[in-house]
C-alpha cells in the first residue's frame, strides 16, 4: 500500500491532466479516483493515486514538476494512509439539505454561512456561488449542498441562518434536497 | 452534485412564480358512522373526522418547511353526507353541516367538502333532504362545501335534479345576500363527479375509495407562464409544438413537487397515498392567473378568438406531463377558468372580451366548466336551470367532468362588481344575453336519456 494524494493548480490550458497521468503510469503507478473543477479560468485537479513499487512521493511530485514545467502549475503530492477523519468514521445518520443565499455578495458571507453550519454540526459536501451582478436576484446565489446530522435541532439552524440573512440583507433558505431531486430529474 | 440551472428554477418555481401545493386533502369515510339517532350520528363523525386528520395541519407546517413549499389549504373530504346520513330531513342535515363546519375549526382546516349528493338518475329521500338542505347549511356554516351531481355519461342528464337546483342556488345566493351571494360560491353541480378531486368546492370521497386517503392538488399557473414567457423570449424558431412541450415539462416538474410532498405527509399520518390532481388553478393574485398564460401565447385576453383552441392544447399538454410523472394521477388535472378567482379573467370578462357564450364554448376543452361565474341577481330559476343543462351535456357527451358554481349575486347587474373574499376572489357580474327568463324546456322535467357513448360494454 503506498497511497498519495496528488493536487495539481493553476492556469486551465489543454494538456494538464494528459501529462500528470502520463507520469504516473510511465512510473508504474495507477490513478484510483480523481476529480477536477474550473473556476473561472482557474484549473484544479485533486487525484488519489497508487504508487508504483520503490516510487516516492517526493519523487514523483518532482517527475510531474519537471514534465510540466512550463506550464506554471503548483503540484503537490502526499503520502496518504487512508485513515479517514473522526466525522467519516463516525458519521453520523445525515440528512441532505441544500442552503441556497441569495443577494448581493459581501465580505464574510462564506464564512458567516458556513461558521454557522459547523456550530450546528453540519457538513458541508459541495459548495457553488454564481455572482454574475445586476438585478435578477437569481445571479447572485451561494449554493451550499449539506448533510445535516439527525441530532442537529432544524428550527436553531434555521433561526441562526435567518439571523445571518438579516444582517447581511440576504435570503437564505434551507430545503431538503429531495425536492430539487424530484424536480429536476423526471426521468428516474 | 446539483446543477446549478436545476437549483435555480426550482428556486425560482417557489420564490417567484408561486407554486404552492394548493391543497392537501384528507379523504375520510364515514360510512362506518352511520346511525339513525342524530345525535349519536353528529358524534361519530365529529369523533371519527377529528381524530383521523388531528396531526393534518401540524404535519403539513412541518413539511412545507423541510422542503420550503407553501402548503396554502389543508382541507378534508367527506362520504357524500346524503348517503351517509340518509335518514335525516333537511333541518337536521343543516345541523349535520354545523357539526361538520365545528369539526373543520377544531382542526384548523380550511375547508371540508362533501356536502353532497350523487343525483344523476334519481333522487333519494336523503337526497333531496340534503339538497334542501344545502342554502342554509352554507349561509350557517364557514367551511363547508357542497356538491351535487346532477348528471353523467352513463346515466344521462337529471332534468329534474337539475331544475330543482336552480331554485337551491337562488335561494343560497339571496340567503347570503350581503355577502353578493356568497353560498353560491361554496356549491357546483357537477357532471361525471370525480371521485377524488382534493379541489373545492367539488371534493367529496367516493364510496369506492379507501377509509381514509391523502390527496394533493398542485397548482401553479405563474410557473407554466414564466416557462413560455421564458421559451418564447429566449428561443428562436418557438411554435406552438414547442408550447405544448414546454407546458408538459413544467407540468411535470410540478406534479413531481406535489408526489413528493403528499407522499411524506402520507406517510407521516400513517393512510395510503391517493392521488396528485395537477391543475392550473389560480388564485385572485398577480402572477397566479390561468388568463395570464393565454396573453403569455400572444393571444390578446382570454376569451378573444383562439382562446379555445389554445386551452384545448393547454389542458390537454398538462393532462400529459402530469401522467408521465405520476402513476396515480387524478381528480380534475387540467386547467381551471373560474372567473372571479382568476386577476386577467375576471379583467376580461370587465372588458367583454370574455363573454358567457365563449366561456361556455371553452368550457368543452378545460378540465371543470362555468366556475364562479357571477351573474345577475334577477335571473330567473329556470334560466340558471338551463345554463346548467347546457354544462352538464357538454360532459355528459364528451364523457368529462363538467360544473358550473353559478352565483345569481342578489341586486346586481351586469357589469357590477361583486366581492367574495380569500380564494373566492372578486369580479364582475357577467350578462346573460340569452331571451326569455321563462324556459318550458327547464320545467318539462324527466330525464335526458344516457348517450350512445354510454353504451361501451
Amino acid at each position: 500500500m503506498n497511497k498519495v494524494l496528488i493536487s495539481v493548480l493553476g492556469s486551465d490550458q489543454p494538456g494538464i491532466i494528459a501529462i500528470v497521468s502520463n507520469v504516473i503510469n510511465k512510473r508504474n503507478g495507477n490513478i484510483e479516483n480523481l476529480s477536477q473543477t474550473l473556476l473561472n479560468d482557474v484549473f484544479g485537479a485533486l487525484l488519489q493515486a497508487e504508487l508504483g513499487e520503490d516510487d516516492s512521493a517526493e519523487a514523483l511530485q518532482q517527475a510531474i514538476e519537471a514534465a510540466c514545467q512550463d506550464m506554471a502549475l503548483f503540484i503537490r503530492v502526499h503520502s496518504w494512509s487512508e485513515t479517514t477523519s473522526d466525522w467519516h468514521q463516525h458519521k453520523p445518520e445525515v440528512q441532505p439539505y441544500i442552503v441556497t443565499a441569495i443577494g448581493p455578495d459581501s465580505q464574510g458571507l462564506v464564512a458567516e454561512i458556513a461558521g454557522k453550519l459547523f456550530t450546528h454540526g453540519v457538513n458541508i459536501t459541495n459548495i457553488q456561488a454564481i455572482f454574475k451582478g445586476g438585478d435578477n436576484p437569481m445571479n447572485n446565489l451561494m449554493v451550499f449542498e449539506v448533510d445535516v446530522p439527525r441530532a442537529t435541532e432544524m428550527n436553531d439552524l434555521r433561526d441562526a441562518l435567518d439571523d445571518i440573512a438579516k444582517r447581511l440583507a440576504l435570503e437564505i433558505s434551507v430545503q431538503h434536497r429531495k425536492i430539487f431531486d424530484s424536480v429536476s430529474n423526471i426521468l428516474n | 452534485m446539483l446543477n446549478p440551472k436545476e437549483i435555480i428554477s426550482t428556486l425560482q418555481m417557489v420564490r417567484e412564480e408561486n407554486l404552492d401545493l394548493r391543497t392537501v386533502t384528507v379523504g375520510i369515510n364515514l360510512t362506518d358512522c352511520v346511525s339513525d339517532d342524530i345525535e349519536r350520528f353528529k358524534r361519530n363523525i365529529y369523533n371519527k373526522i377529528t381524530h383521523t386528520a388531528s396531526k393534518l395541519v401540524s404535519t403539513c407546517q412541518r413539511i412545507e418547511r423541510r422542503y420550503g413549499i407553501e402548503v396554502a389549504n389543508k382541507r378534508i373530504s367527506i362520504s357524500p353526507i346524503a348517503v351517509v346520513a340518509a335518514p335525516f330531513n333537511a333541518s337536521q342535515m343543516v345541523e349535520i353541516a354545523l357539526t361538520l363546519d365545528k369539526a373543520a375549526d377544531e382542526l384548523g382546516v380550511d375547508f371540508i367538502g362533501g356536502f353532497s349528493a350523487l343525483v344523476e338518475k334519481g333522487m333519494s329521500a336523503g337526497d333531496k333532504a340534503l339538497i334542501d338542505a344545502i342554502p342554509q347549511a352554507l349561509t350557517e356554516s364557514k367551511r363547508i362545501c357542497s356538491s351535487v351531481n346532477v348528471a353523467s355519461t352513463r346515466a344521462g342528464l337529471n332534468m329534474d335534479a337539475i331544475k330543482h337546483m336552480g331554485g337551491i342556488i337562488k335561494q343560497a345566493a339571496n340567503m347570503t345576500a350581503e355577502d353578493d351571494g356568497l353560498a353560491a360560491a361554496k356549491l357546483v353541480v357537477f357532471a361525471n363527479i370525480p371521485q377524488d378531486v382534493p379541489f373545492m368546492a367539488g371534493a367529496y370521497l367516493g364510496i369506492g375509495e379507501a377509509d381514509a386517503v391523502v390527496s394533493v392538488g398542485v397548482s401553479g399557473p405563474g410557473v407554466v407562464k414564466a416557462a413560455l414567457e421564458r421559451a418564447m423570449n429566449e428561443e428562436e424558431g418557438m411554435d406552438l409544438s414547442r408550447a405544448a412541450d414546454v407546458i408538459k415539462q413544467t407540468a411535470a416538474r410540478l406534479t413531481r413537487a406535489g408526489e413528493l410532498v403528499g407522499r411524506e405527509v402520507a406517510q407521516a399520518l400513517g393512510l395510503p397515498f391517493g392521488i396528485v390532481d395537477l391543475s392550473l388553478a389560480p388564485t385572485p393574485n398577480e402572477n397566479d392567473s390561468v388568463g395570464e398564460i393565454f396573453e403569455a401565447v400572444g393571444l390578446p385576453a382570454i376569451g378573444a378568438p383562439g382562446s379555445t383552441a389554445f386551452l384545448a392544447m393547454l389542458n390537454d399538454a398538462v393532462k400529459k406531463g402530469g401522467a408521465f410523472a405520476s402513476s396515480h394521477v387524478g381528480g380534475l388535472s387540467g386547467a381551471f377558468i373560474p372567473v372571479c378567482e382568476d386577476l386577467t379573467i375576471a379583467e376580461s370578462a370587465r372588458q367583454g372580451t370574455l363573454s358567457l357564450e365563449k366561456l361556455e364554448a371553452m368550457t368543452a376543452v378545460c378540465s371543470v366548466g362555468l366556475d364562479m361565474v357571477a351573474l345577475p341577481g334577477d335571473t330567473s330559476e329556470e334560466m340558471i336551470s338551463a345554463i346548467i343543462a347546457d354544462e352538464m351535456a357538454i360532459g355528459v357527451i364528451n364523457k368529462k367532468t363538467t360544473a358550473a358554481r353559478l352565483i345569481p349575486a342578489p341586486g346586481k347587474k351586469a357589469g357590477d362588481h361583486v366581492v367574495f373574499g380569500g380564494l373566492l376572489g372578486e369580479g364582475p357580474v357577467m350578462a346573460v344575453n340569452m331571451g326569455s327568463q321563462e324556459n318550458r324546456f327547464v320545467r318539462l322535467g324527466g330525464r335526458i336519456p344516457a348517450p350512445i357513448q354510454s353504451l361501451v360494454n
